[in-house]
């Protein structure tokens, strides 16, 4: 699959900075944009690895984002200013700071590369739920919000988000009433525990 | 595929690109087209060939986007032909579906309730899309032309942004339906009829991104610029 990079950040500095790091290790295609706004008119892309380098603190556009997560495999840097262990945005699939050295970039480059080439290959995974997955599903077809989702089961919120994206990539089901119809078919729930009016 | 010239047969459309018998429909063209050309049978039902070809182009290659070309067709031509074509989705496709849906059902021996969750979420499905074409109809493509008529903006705000959202939201659906069924669903039906409601479905889903390709990218993108415009 062709590789598409992109780096949005206001400075010029940054954009140029980075770009010039990862093309001495890597051959690929990066484009710099000064805004996440003008990732819209990338919206023709299909049939790519895409990663974003987002500056974090900034606008991102996440409507373009998932215009492009439509056609393409997408992955978010969060690039930060400062040192951020605490500050975990769930948005990122990785976090980049601006003193990493050139070793944590290519080392993150690599990463990113090898989850593309495990995705690549789905039947590896063979796309059971875990049990932990199945509640998730129960819950969310008994329409409860993430965090009701994440207090009932003791856990954080960012893991009931993480839960859901792996239930989604399993089952290529996306919306809550698909999810709910799911649930039924397979058991996990009984129709009389849901109001079909409104959930589906 | 190769993209099809003025001077090309109206015939030959249809031989090379049969998924055209709707669309051709949409602008008035029925068969019976003889030996003329495509701008012959264009300038005899009174159409534009130009736009008639970049809607047809559009169709057959999904590369083919003549942005600059249909930015020049005044907005009232891409509406008429959106129009039309939420018609089609309505009066005949919706139906059709619903129609073979059906016979999935009535070939289900026994312990049938999956499928019937399979049909609520179809409706469910419908109902959605049917209320996006609505909103369509009746709000923004008379806000479009009403725009453009008296080149003043709205004072209750623009129409436009919502729009590209609910497209997301309906092909959300429509693709957690067949997944549901090519995945997941155990096959307890007549392979046969499930077949033809799947393609029907999948040749529908087709369709309705080729639309939303034409109103995402066109008309709205068209739209935002004029508002933008007016705005100075």
């Amino acid at each position: 699959m062709k590789e598409n990079v992109f780096i949005v950040h206001r400075s010029e500095i940054i954009r140029k900075g980075l770009s010039l790091i990862l093309q001495e290790y890597f051959k690929m295609e990066i484009t710099q944009l000064n805004s996440a706004k003008d990732l819209s008119s990338f919206a023709g892309i299909s049939g790519s690895i895409m990663i974003l380098i987002l500056e974090a603190q900034a606008d991102l556009n996440l409507r373009a984002i998932d215009q492009l997560r439509k056609n393409n495999e997408v992955c978010l840097v969060g690039f930060y200013a400062e040192n951020s262990d605490d500050q975990v945005d769930q948005t990122f699939d990785y976090q980049l700071n601006q003193f990493a050295s050139p070793i944590q970039i290519q080392k993150l480059i690599q990463v990113i590369r090898q989850s593309g080439n495990k995705n690549k290959n789905p039947m590896q995974d063979n796309g059971e739920l875990t049990s932990r997955e199945k509640e998730v599903i129960k819950l969310i077809a008994l329409g409860l919000a993430n965090k009701e989702i994440a207090d009932k089961l003791f856990i954080s919120i960012h893991t009931v988000i993480s839960h859901r994206k792996n239930i989604t990539e399993k089952l290529g089901i996306k919306s809550i009433s698909g999810l709910t119809v799911y649930a039924i078919m397979n058991n996990l729930l009984d129709i009389q525990d849901i109001n079909p009016e409104e959930l589906i | 595929m190769e993209l099809f010239r003025r001077e090309d047969k109206m015939s030959s459309l249809i031989t090379r690109n049969y998924n055209l018998l709707p669309v051709i429909n949409r602008f008035g063209i029925r068969l019976g087209f003889k030996e003329k050309t495509i701008a012959e049978v264009c300038q005899e039902k009174n159409i534009d060939t130009d736009f008639f070809l970049a809607i047809v182009n559009t169709y057959t290659d999904e590369s083919y986007f003549p942005e600059a070309e249909f930015l020049s067709f005044s907005p009232v031509l891409l509406i008429d032909y959106l129009k039309n074509t939420h018609r089609y989705y309505i009066n005949y496709v919706l139906p059709k579906i619903e129609q073979l849906l059906n016979k999935v059902m009535e070939s289900c021996p026994d312990n049938c309730s999956s499928l019937k969750m399979i049909n609520t979420f179809y409706q469910k499905y419908k109902s959605e899309l049917l209320l996006h074409l609505k909103l369509e109809d009746e709000k923004v493509f008379p806000y479009i032309l009403n725009l453009y008529e008296n080149k003043t903006l709205s004072p209750e705000g623009s129409f436009i942004e919502v729009i590209e959202n609910e497209h997301t939201n309906v092909e959300v659906k429509l693709s957690d339906l067949e997944n549901l069924i090519i995945r997941h669903l155990s096959p307890n039906y007549e392979d046969n009829a499930m077949n033809e409601f799947l393609t029907a479905l999948l040749q529908f889903e087709n369709d309705l991104n080729d639309h939303a390709r034409i109103e995402d990218h066109i008309l709205i993108t068209k739209v935002i610029e004029f508002e933008k415009e007016l705005k100075k």
